[in-house]
């Protein structure tokens, strides 16, 4: 579904974020992109939807990240941003959630329709004529998934999808995550919460991938995760 | 400084809605034209940050007091002048339209005296030429100073043309009985000094920005290079326009009293105005009337005047029918909101 | 409360009052759009001292809240900026116009006095009808009718964002300044010496925070084009509505039913 073949990237000449990052992605898969503040990890995200151009090749579903094929690959990606204020700029959330969908040929009936089914499905039928300034936090997260979900992708890709939520909202968001049949690519510093919904785990350093394997194998592995400047998740820390 | 819907004439906030449109439209076109898809939600997020900002107290040193500002002239350094232009509309129209600020009808005329300008003046005639000369020379302070002038000199005369507006606006809707030239010697010298904290601020953000993105202000890096050919000259020139401006604008206030020239013109533009807009003659019936009683102001000191004591000639029945006309009026008023209320209260029950 | 808060607050007030259901929430926002910029503008008519013609207009507006049961306390706060400056304008009217107009018993009032009221009163209408006019209907609703009144696409899409991110950016600001005053008691607002780095800080951000606003409406989809609420189309009940209060504003214009109802009963 997602591949990068030798992909580097400088914001400055002389500055690498990237350097030489391979790595496929197969449909279905759940993985997590974890790493240090400035591993590269947002890069990756930025070059996958073709938001930034670098060196080497992208693809996604077989085709090529290059201008022509974009509107055609950032509708298979749905991306949810870490800051929902920046995801959600129309006023309600059933504006916001037909958004993609009526610029993707819909018509609103069609539209509605989905957003109905999405809202459904997350159990918030209650939000959809709410404004988006006058929801929580937690709710503001959650819409913002059901927005990219009324897209249907066909992958759908997350910046820290549980900071700043209370135990509460972070369960009902990795609840949602776990259920999503979709391929998922995750960042985040919560490794607890990447432990619970990603079989996969890819571990960025310096803009090169350090480890990439099963969650339960690098997670655990506490010389690995301290050498790259993590540590293990809190779930696996001994107590004294 | 703005205005509401009470203080202008129909005509008057036509003819502002017509004006402020038609540069609204050249706007729209011109952005329309450069095609960058990426401006729009930059201009959202700038408009709301300067409709939020207008909400900071600044304290003001050595004074007791604080000072706001507009964001005509920060928008249009930023976004340049008709983003600049389309970001102040909607932020007047939010104003206007969620929190009474303004009014409806009186929006063109608000939108022509703090966006029109702020953003068309300030930027072409004072911020652009100020920032394309070779005025304190070349380098990162010379670009400091260069805002810091064009900042302080941009809000000063943008104010004081948004100021003159509004005076000429209100007298010309018939609407206060307060002689021109005292209308303006009251406002002018007010906004000089609001201009003049206007333009600290906005310098202080400007330079704060220079210094991190220098890229993100017009101009600010065309500066020097080819188009450094303004020459001093044009610069000096507008300088002394600008200082023509605010001495005409103290010397009113120091005068007080308008002179001929200023009635005579005033008097006439009035009578070809109200002749070509078909302006409601009861307004201006008696606005030229306040010629007459210019001369009046030190006398009329008491709100009723000496002959409180009518004689019985006067119309008592038209204007004692008005009364008991109004106080119907008002118990209707009252009748409607008790029948809304009672159905309300039925509509809870049940 | 800082000033930001009350702000926050009048806007989360506004969109709830426009939220809820009432016969005046259900008309068309076009229709409704005209109408009070009719109103205004015919209230915006009456001659200075035609204070008693002009106070049946008070009636539309009463009707109004009373059909839509907005609360009028709402209305009266906002009040508190329009009122202050008609009455500054107003103020200098009795000085300057001494002429007696009226005559209540023995004492007169003079047309100063007069139209410092109708001016005072004109204000309370106009933003009256305003304040109704977006305390029944939704923000995307009056986008959808700008639009459809053909206000360019661009200025609509930006208003329609830009009431979006007022939210947001108040409420950093408010944050923002309640952090300042923990650290600086005592002080009413921003020193000079933080003039220029406390907005532009934020302003440097919200340059990203465009950009990145930018790529959310990319990766759905967005290319030049904004899908705005459903436009209702203009109903029977728009019409009837639109026309009746119209042909009300004319008549209570150019009829002056005060003084008419008064001469029934005072000769």
């Amino acid at each position: 579904m997602i591949e990068f073949k030798n992909v580097s990237f400088a914001y400055e000449k002389g500055r690498s974020v990237l350097s030489g990052v391979s790595f496929k992605i197969e449909k279905g898969e759940a993985v997590g992109l974890i790493g240090a503040n400035g591993a590269g990890k947002s890069t990756v995200m930025k070059l996958l939807l073709g938001l930034i151009r670098g060196e080497g090749e992208i693809y996604v579903d077989g085709l090529e990240v290059k201008k022509d094929n974009l509107p055609e690959i950032r509708r298979k990606l749905g991306f949810v941003l870490q800051n929902s204020d920046n995801q959600m700029f129309m006023p309600t959330v059933c504006e916001d959630m037909m958004f993609a969908p009526l610029n993707y040929g819909l018509t609103r009936p069609e539209a509605e329709k989905r957003v109905d089914a999405v809202l459904e499905r997350l159990g918030m039928t209650e939000l959809k004529y709410r404004h988006n300034h006058r929801i929580s936090g937690g709710e503001k997260r959650m819409a913002a998934i059901a927005t990219v979900l009324a897209m249907e992708p066909e992958a759908v890709l997350m910046d820290e999808p549980t900071s700043a939520l209370d135990p509460c909202n972070r369960r009902a968001v990795i609840n949602t995550v776990k259920e999503l049949g979709q391929t998922k690519l995750i960042t985040s510093h919560d490794l607890d919460m990447i432990m619970d919904t990603c079989g996969r785990v890819i571990l960025l350093s310096g803009g090169r991938i350090a480890a990439d394997g099963p969650s339960d194998q690098i997670l655990t592995d506490r010389e690995l995760l301290e050498a790259n400047r993590m540590e293990l998740p809190l779930s696996l820390t001994p107590r004294p | 400084m703005h205005m509401a819907d009470a203080l202008l004439a129909p005509a008057v906030a036509g003819v502002m809605y017509v004006a402020s449109g038609t540069a609204a439209g050249v706007s729209v076109h011109k952005l329309k034209k450069d095609d960058e898809p990426q401006k729009l939600p930059t201009m959202a997020v700038t408009a709301a940050l300067v409709f939020a900002g207008q909400m900071i107290n600044y304290t003001i040193p050595g004074t007791g007091s604080s000072g706001h500002m507009c964001g005509g002239m920060l928008l249009s350094a930023l976004l340049g002048p008709q983003a600049g232009f389309l970001s102040m509309i909607v932020i007047l129209a939010i104003q206007c339209l969620f929190f009474g600020d303004g009014g409806l009808m009186a929006l063109g005329a608000n939108i022509w005296n703090m966006a029109f300008y702020g953003c068309f003046i300030g930027y072409y005639l004072i911020w652009r030429p100020i920032m394309q000369s070779k005025l304190f020379g070349e380098g990162r302070g010379a670009g400091r100073g260069r805002i810091i002038t064009a900042s302080l000199i941009g809000c000063i005369v943008t104010l004081q043309l948004g100021a003159f507006s509004v005076v000429l606006e209100t007298s010309l809707s018939g609407i206060t009985e307060l002689p021109f030239g005292a209308f303006c010697a009251l406002m002018q010298p007010i906004h000089l000094a609001i201009g003049l904290v206007e333009g600290l601020i906005t310098a202080a953000v400007l330079t704060f920005v220079y210094e991190a993105r220098p890229e993100l202000i017009q101009c600010a890096s065309a500066a020097g290079g080819e188009s450094g050919k303004r020459s001093l000259k044009t610069v000096i020139i507008i300088l002394a326009i600008v200082a023509l401006l605010v001495a005409g604008g103290l010397s009113l206030f120091a005068s007080g009293n308008p002179d001929g020239l200023e009635w005579a013109l005033f008097g006439n533009s009035e009578a070809g105005y109200s002749e070509n807009m078909g302006l409601d003659e009861d307004s201006f019936g008696v606005s030229s009337s306040t010629a007459d009683l210019a001369g009046s102001i030190q006398e009329s000191t008491s709100f009723l005047p000496d002959y409180a004591f009518a004689d019985s000639d006067s119309p008592v029945g038209t204007s004692v029918s008005g009364v008991v006309g109004s106080v119907m009026v008002a118990a209707l008023a009252l009748l409607i909101c008790f029948i809304g209320g009672f159905f309300r209260k039925k509509k809870q029950k049940s | 409360m800082n000033k930001m808060e009350t702000a926050l607050h009048e806007l989360s007030e506004m969109d709830e009052l426009a939220s809820r259901s009432s016969p005046v929430h259900k008309l068309g926002p076009t229709a409704k759009l005209i109408s009070t910029i009719i109103y205004i503008a015919a209230v915006m008519s009456f001659g200075k001292y035609r204070l008693s013609a002009l106070i049946p207009m008070l009636l539309w507006p009463v009707l109004l809240f009373q059909l839509s049961g907005i609360p009028v306390r709402t209305c009266f706060y906002k009040l508190r900026i329009v009122l202050p400056l008609v009455l500054a304008m107003g103020l200098f009217n009795p000085f300057f116009d001494r002429e007696p107009m009226l005559y209540l018993g023995s004492a007169a009032v003079s047309g100063g006095v007069i139209s410092m009221l109708t001016l005072m009163l004109k204000g309370v209408l106009c933003l009256m009808a305003s304040f109704l006019l977006m305390a029944t209907t939704p923000i995307d609703c009056l986008c959808a009718s700008l639009r459809r009144l053909h206000i360019p696409k661009m200025l609509v899409t930006l208003l329609l964002l830009t009431y979006r991110y007022v939210g947001v950016m108040t409420e950093e600001l408010a944050v923002m300044t309640e952090a300042y005053s923990l650290r600086a008691p005592g002080q009413k607002g921003i020193h000079i010496s933080a003039w220029g780095s406390f907005l532009g800080q934020l302003l440097l951000r919200s340059m990203d925070r465009a950009q990145e606003l930018y790529s959310s409406m990319l990766l759905r989809g967005y290319h030049e084009h904004f899908h705005y609420a459903p436009m209702k189309p203009f109903s029977a009940a728009d019409g009837i509505y639109l026309f009746g209060s119209t042909a009300l504003f004319l008549f209570i214009r150019f009829v002056d039913i005060t003084r008419i109802l008064g001469s029934r009963f005072v000769r």
